[in-house]
This record gives C-alpha cells, sequence and structure tokens, in this order.
C-alpha cells in the first residue's frame, strides 16, 4: 500500500493504545482519596484552603463546619460525577494537556535547598520547564551509544570468537548486570575523590566566577561549592528565579546564546559522566543485537558471491555487509528511546541533574508520606506519549526503507 | 519411515537420554557452567539464610561508643569498641573510624571480645527506621543483611516471574490458537501495558496500592509483588503468541484435530508445551532483572528496609548510597579526612551483579545447549 495509507493507518491505531493508557492511569488515580486529589488536581487557592472538607466554624471554633470552598472544589474537578462521566472529562484533559497543578503541600524542587518551592504551578509547565536538560541528556547519550554500540557491534562479528568478541561480550553482560544508581554512585565517588581529593583544593579548581557560576551535577569538590552568583547551596540563577533558562531552555545552547563559553562548556562536562552511564547499560543490551544481525548479513548469499567475485574482504564488509547498518540503526534508536525513559529518574537522582525524572523523583518522597499526585501521574504520561511517538516514528522510518513492512 | 514413538517405560528412558545429551552440550560451555556454579553458591547461601537469625534492632544494631562500655547505648546490646582518630585505642580489638564518623566501620575480622561476630563486609549506616534521617547511632553488620537478602530478593523475584509466566502462557495460548477477536483484543491490551515504561507503571502501581490502604509489613512486599507481575505479564503473552502461531500450523495439531480432539485438549497437550522454550528462556533471564529493578525502585523512595527489616538486596544498596550525598556535603565544608563508605555500595552491588550475571550466562548455556541445530 502506498506510504500515506500506511501513516495514516498506523496513527489510528495509535488512539486506541492511548485511551486504553489513560484509562489505566484513571483507575489508579481514582485509588486516591478525594482530599488529596482536590490537593494536587486544584489550583492552588491562598484564600481558602479546598483540601479539606470541613473546617473549623466561624460561629463556633470548636466545631467543624462543611468546607464550602470543598465543595465547589469536588464539583469543579467532576469528583461527583458517575464514574464514566468522569472518565470521560479524564481523558479529555489527558490528550489536551490539563494535566492539573503540583500540590499545595508539596516540598518539590527543595532539594539542598535554594530551589523555589513549585507548588501551584500547573504541571505541563514544570515538567516543560525541565524538560529540555532531559532531553540535553538524552541525546548526548543517545550519541554516545550510537558511536559505541554500532561500530563494536560490527567489529565483534567480523572478528566472531576472537579477542574483540569475548571482550564485548563481558562488556555487554557487565552492563547489564550492575544496576545503574551503583554503577553511577562509583562513578561519582571516584570523580568526586580524583578531582578534589577530600581536600579543600585541587589542581581542577579554578577561581574564575563564570566557571564557578553554576552548581549541579557533581558533589562538591570544594571549590566549586561557594562564588560569587550562586546561592548558598551553589545553585544557579536562572535556575532560582525563574526554574528556566532563556531563551530556549535549554541550558547549554543558552549558556552559548549568552556567550558564555565557560558556563557552556561547564553544563556540558556536567552531563557527559550521567551520560556515559546511561549509555553503558544501553549498550550492553544492544551490543548482541548489532553483532548478531551483522552476524546474519554476513552469511547472506550476496555477500558470499561478493566474495567468490574475489573482492577483497574490506571492501565486502563496507560495500555490502555495511549497507545493512541503516537497518540496524534504526532498531537501535527506537529500543534505546525506551529504555531510556525507566532509566532517568535514577540517573538523575544520583548525578544531581535537574530533569523531569528529578522531578518525578522529587515528588515520590514528600514528607509525610505523601505524594505529588499531579507530578506523578503527569510525568507518567508524558513519558508514555514519548514511547509512543517513538514508536510511530521508528515503525514509519522502518516503512520507508522496507517496502515489504507497507505491504505486509 | 516413520519414527518409533517411545511408550511405557521406553519414554522416560528417551527422556532421560535426551537430559544427558542436553547436560553434556552444556557442560562443554565453559560460561555457562561458570554462572552454574555461581548460581549454586547463591543457592547454598539461600539455604543458610533460610537457618540465619533475622536481622532485628535489638540484635542487629550494634551500639559504637567511643571507648570500652558501658556507653551510651543500652546495656543489652551488643557494643562494638571504636574510637575515633587521634586518640588512642582504649584496648584490643577496638578499631579506629574516622572522626565524626563513627560507625563507618570498613571490612574487618577483628573485634574486641565483647562484640558479637566480624563484620566481613563492613558495617552498613542507613537511614534510621523512619527513613528519614541518616542514623549515625546504630549501624547494622553487611553480613546479615546480604545473607538474609538473598533469601528474600530471590523469592520475591522466582515468584514474580513464574506466575508471569503462567499468565503468559494461559492467555497467548488463547490468543495465538484461537485468533480472531480475542487475539486482536489482547494484542491491543499488551500493546497499552507495553507503552508505559516499566519502572514507572509499577511506582504508580503501588503508590495506588498504598492509597486504597494495603500497607504494612507483608503487604508491602505483595504489592510491590503484584506491581511487577503486572507489568511483567505482557511479556510473556508476547513470546507465547508468537510462538502458538507457528505450532497450530503444524502437522501434530491438524492430526489432532482430525482425530477429534478438541480445542482444550489441544491447548493443554501441544501449544502451551511447544511454547514453554522461549518462555524458559526468557523467565531465566528475568529472575536476573528483577532484582535490578527492585533496586532501582527503592532508590527512588519506594524502599522497604531499614524500617521494615526486609533487607533485599535492591533495598540495602539503595539505603546505602542514600547517606552519600549528606556525606559529601559534610565533607566539604570540615577539614581532615573524609570516608568514603566505598564497602556498603560496592558489596550488595556486587551481590547483585553476580546473581544476574550468572542467571544470564546459565540462560544462554541453557539456549545453546538446547537448540536442536547446535546438537549434531
Amino acid at each position: 500500500m502506498r506510504m500515506w495509507i500506511y501513516v495514516v493507518r498506523r496513527i489510528a491505531l495509535l488512539i486506541p493504545v492511548l485511551v486504553g493508557v489513560m484509562t489505566i492511569t484513571f483507575a489508579l488515580v481514582s485509588a486516591i482519596p478525594t482530599s488529596e486529589r482536590i490537593a494536587s488536581y486544584y489550583p492552588a487557592n491562598p484564600r481558602s484552603n479546598p483540601s479539606s472538607p470541613t473546617i473549623a466554624c466561624p460561629s463556633n471554633p470548636s466545631l467543624q463546619c462543611p468546607n464550602p470552598a470543598y465543595k465547589v472544589a469536588v464539583h469543579a474537578l467532576k469528583l461527583d460525577q458517575p464514574i464514566p462521566v468522569q472518565w470521560g472529562y479524564y481523558i479529555y484533559n489527558a490528550l489536551t494537556f490539563h494535566w492539573g497543578f503540583v500540590s499545595q503541600t508539596s516540598t518539590v524542587g527543595k532539594g539542598y535547598g535554594g530551589l523555589p518551592a513549585l507548588k501551584g504551578d500547573a504541571v505541563t509547565s514544570v515538567l516543560a520547564a525541565f524538560l529540555p536538560y532531559t532531553l540535553e541528556l538524552a541525546l548526548l547519550s543517545l550519541f554516545f551509544v550510537l558511536i559505541i554500540s554500532i561500530p563494536l557491534g560490527n567489529l565483534a562479528a567480523v572478528n566472531r570468537n576472537r579477542p574483540i568478541d569475548q571482550g564485548a561480550r563481558v562488556m555487554s553482560f557487565s552492563g547489564y548486570a550492575l544496576p545503574g544508581f551503583i554503577l553511577g554512585s562509583l562513578v561519582l565517588m571516584a570523580a568526586a575523590l580524583w578531582l578534589a581529593g577530600g581536600k579543600a583544593t585541587s589542581p581542577i579548581c579554578t577561581n574564575s566566577t563564570a566557571f564557578l557560576e553554576f552548581y549541579g551535577s557533581w558533589p562538591s569538590p570544594n571549590c566549586w561549592m561557594w562564588g560569587p552568583g550562586l546561592t548558598s547551596y551553589g545553585y544557579p540563577t536562572w535556575l532560582i528565579n525563574t526554574y528556566q533558562s532563556t531563551p530556549t531552555g535549554f541550558p547549554t545552547i543558552d549558556a552559548l546564546i549568552h556567550g558564555d563559553g565557560w558556563l557552556a562548556l561547564d553544563t556540558l562536562v556536567r552531563i557527559v559522566l550521567p551520560a556515559l552511564v546511561i549509555a553503558y547499560g544501553t549498550i550492553a543490551l544492544l551490543l548482541r543485537f548489532v553483532r548478531n544481525s551483522m552476524l546474519e548479513v554476513m552469511n547472506l548469499d550476496y555477500v558470499r558471491t561478493a566474495r567468490a567475485k574475489g573482492l577483497p574482504e574490506s571492501r565486502v564488509i563496507k560495500k555490502h555487509a555495511g549497507r545493512n547498518s541503516l537497518n540496524v540503526t534504526i532498531t537501535v534508536l527506537g529500543l534505546t528511546f525506551a529504555f531510556f525513559l525507566s532509566g532517568f529518574p535514577v540517573i538523575e537522582s544520583v548525578f544531581n541533574l535537574y530533569g523531569v525524572g528529578r522531578i518525578f523523583a522529587f515528588s515520590l518522597v514528600q514528607s509525610g508520606g505523601t505524594f505529588d499526585f499531579g507530578l506523578i501521574f503527569g510525568t507518567t504520561i508524558l513519558f508514555t506519549y514519548l514511547v509512543v511517538a517513538a514508536n510511530i516514528i521508528v515503525d514509519i522510518l522502518y516503512a520507508y526503507l522496507d517496502p515489504r513492512v507497507r505491504l505486509g | 519411515m516413520i519414527a518409533q514413538v517411545p511408550t511405557g517405560r521406553g519414554r522416560w528412558r528417551a527422556r532421560l537420554d535426551d537430559l544427558k545429551r542436553t547436560w553434556y552440550f552444556f557442560r562443554r560451555n565453559t560460561l555457562a557452567m561458570v554462572g552454574l556454579a555461581i548460581l549454586l553458591f547463591f543457592a547454598a547461601v539461600f539455604i543458610y539464610g533460610y537457618v540465619y537469625p533475622a536481622p532485628s534492632t535489638s540484635a542487629v544494631n550494634y551500639c559504637a561508643t567511643d571507648g570500652p562500655p558501658p556507653g551510651l547505648c543500652s546495656p543489652t546490646a551488643p557494643i562494638v569498641c571504636t574510637y575515633p582518630q587521634g586518640s588512642a585505642s582504649p584496648g584490643p580489638g577496638c578499631y579506629q573510624t574516622p572522626a565524626n564518623f563513627n560507625n563507618f566501620i570498613p571490612p574487618t575480622f577483628s573485634l574486641s571480645p565483647l562484640a558479637l561476630g566480624p563484620l566481613p563486609f563492613g558495617s552498613l549506616v542507613a537511614p534510621d527506621a523512619g527513613g528519614t534521617a541518616v542514623d549515625q547511632g546504630h549501624f547494622f553488620n553487611l553480613y546479615d543483611l546480604l545473607v538474609k537478602g538473598t533469601d528474600w530478593s530471590i523469592t520475591i523475584s522466582v515468584s514474580i516471574v513464574v506466575t508471569g509466566a503462567v499468565i503468559g502462557l494461559v492467555l497467548g495460548a488463547m490468543a495465538g490458537y484461537y485468533g480472531g477477536l480475542i487475539d486482536e483484543v489482547l494484542m491491543r491490551l499488551t500493546d497499552i501495558f507495553l507503552s508505559i515504561p516499566g519502572i514507572l507503571l509499577i511506582i504508580v502501581i503501588v503508590i495506588a496500592g498504598r492509597e486504597v490502604g494495603i500497607g504494612g509489613f507483608t503487604d508491602d512486599v505483595i504489592l510491590v509483588t503484584l506491581a511487577f507481575i503486572v507489568t511483567w505479564w505482557p511479556t510473556y503473552t508476547r513470546i507465547v503468541r508468537s510462538q502458538s502461531l507457528v505450532v497450530r500450523e503444524q502437522k501434530y495439531v491438524e492430526a489432532a484435530r482430525a482425530s477429534g480432539a478438541g480445542n482444550g485438549r489441544i491447548l493443554r497437550k501441544h501449544v502451551i508445551p511447544n511454547s514453554v522454550f522461549p518462555v524458559f528462556i526468557q523467565m531465566s533471564l528475568d529472575v536476573g532483572t528483577v532484582p535490578l529493578v527492585l533496586a532501582a525502585i527503592a532508590y527512588l523512595g519506594f524502599i522497604i528496609f531499614p524500617s521494615q527489616l526486609i533487607p533485599e538486596w535492591g533495598s540495602v544498596a539503595a539505603a546505602s548510597t542514600d547517606v552519600i550525598p549528606s556525606l559529601f556535603q559534610y565533607c566539604s565544608t570540615v577539614s581532615g579526612a573524609c570516608v568514603i563508605p566505598w564497602w556498603q555500595i560496592l558489596f550488595p552491588g556486587i551481590a547483585l551483579f553476580l546473581f544476574a550475571i550468572s542467571v544470564n550466562l546459565l540462560a544462554d548455556g541453557l539456549r545453546d545447549a538446547l537448540d536442536p541445530r547446535l546438537r549434531r
């Protein structure tokens, strides 16, 4: 069938999947008590507190009267309607990005101090503000994954069962079997020790104020902790004032736009280590896949013909087997993306980065054991959208490259 | 020529011979034998952990003092003698800890005569039972925790994997065999579940479960197990479905139908047994993966240790990394030696790592040994 018919069909299949995902999250959200849902999904109102059903009676403070603001909030959130109606409103809100507000009791954002509490802000704007940081991390990790796994997998396939292959196999196993946060913690400790050596000064520290303006990824080598332009905990000013860097929202690009080369380098350096840790785990999964598909191609007839014609081996590999690599690359991209999305909360927490995953992690550890439901479910739906979008893009790319997929 | 199918006692003989041949092929794979050896070691620790005393606050919380006891602790708690750097040792067997970090004890085998047992893996300083602050007044013996944790980790992950596999076998076989509407519905359902990233789905299920009121000691473990099963079943269902699509076109299924077998019988006797192989491989891989995912979830805050003293490996690893950020903050503002408790991160990590690797190697070896193309 024609290409656009395939695309339309593929996108049409997306709707029931999205509705199904929303239904699952709806079922889980419905389990939350009403008062907490109001705290999470109703905009903050400084005049009255709508999230408790009763308040001290104005006429007699020792009595509890029904809270009119509570009833208003319940009605506004449609929580007094029958379940199917609620489901309909929920699906509509989820698809139109009305995902509620950061809980009024939330302390999300107050990491080691100094960040503004984000309470009362819309969930979508919070996620949109922190998403670029995660995307920077994802792109850098993707870059590392691509430049390492595909050449290494090809090498391993070509030198089958020789030391390179065995080494790649060991790397694959070790990356797969080590939990991300443990590898991250060990790397972090090694880096901090190397940089600061537990002492107050080290050869790496500089006194440049631009270089010092940013605190973030690594627990302190002392030199990066204090300095002008920092708050007492060393967070950058853009994170304090508006939690969004201007104008694009991507910290590295914005630093370059502002002409601050040191800051841009600093931002980049802070995400190199986490990107490497993420890439290591992902490469472990994909290396065997790349190697096996390369092996399959090398046994095909047309490669055998090329060899029989007398072509040198290097040319056989480059010209004939190498054509397969586009297909492999796209599959690698698709699998990588889905794997990434699950791992970011952990890595961002370990390396003290401020992306969507970190916000998610914060919203899970509110004091008193409560959670910030708006952010939790908002992040889940956002990541689901991203996974679904990535799958569709990969499928369409496949269909473009391989006509058999379109016709099937 | 029609091959003779052995019947009666000869059937079991044939199966035994098959097993012996499989073992022969397996034995020739060195890495797989290494995996098997490590796994047997874990099995031994599992049995040992069963009879090992459970970690409890009074017996495990060693109380470190800065000199010979009696110190600041209750007289019934076992006491380990530590002394800070820069001062003299108060007695034989007392050992030196860095200043301000009395309870960060590196792996050691010699303790004061008043103490109970060595600390071969060092100490674990963890958040206190409330889970809020790092409690430097008490520490755990990491060795106890890892031994007992073997039990918990293996039990939890085996139950998750087996339940998921059973659900997947039943649903996937039905979907693949019957086809049509059942197949479509089930495929959409697995699509939906697979679109939500795994960790996030597990977390929101645990949250919803806690809100509904499932909480408390064993309930927490059960809740986490259920959340994992709900996340894992689509994988098995897909595997079984694709396998049963192949099986239902085979001649023996046609023959069974021709001789009057009903659908149920065909499913039970032909489709499901022939779909077991890839499920089995996936199961063995997942048994190694589940503790890693449990560790990630524990790190994000769904920790069941030490508040409930369930020293599952992942929870122990997460509790041990919790202390690192505050350590660094502290280290940077004071001068003097800074201790980095590498042992409390490394050893749980090694346990998880060895377990996952051994299971992975074993599964690889089994797959190669059972592959008909390699058994010449």
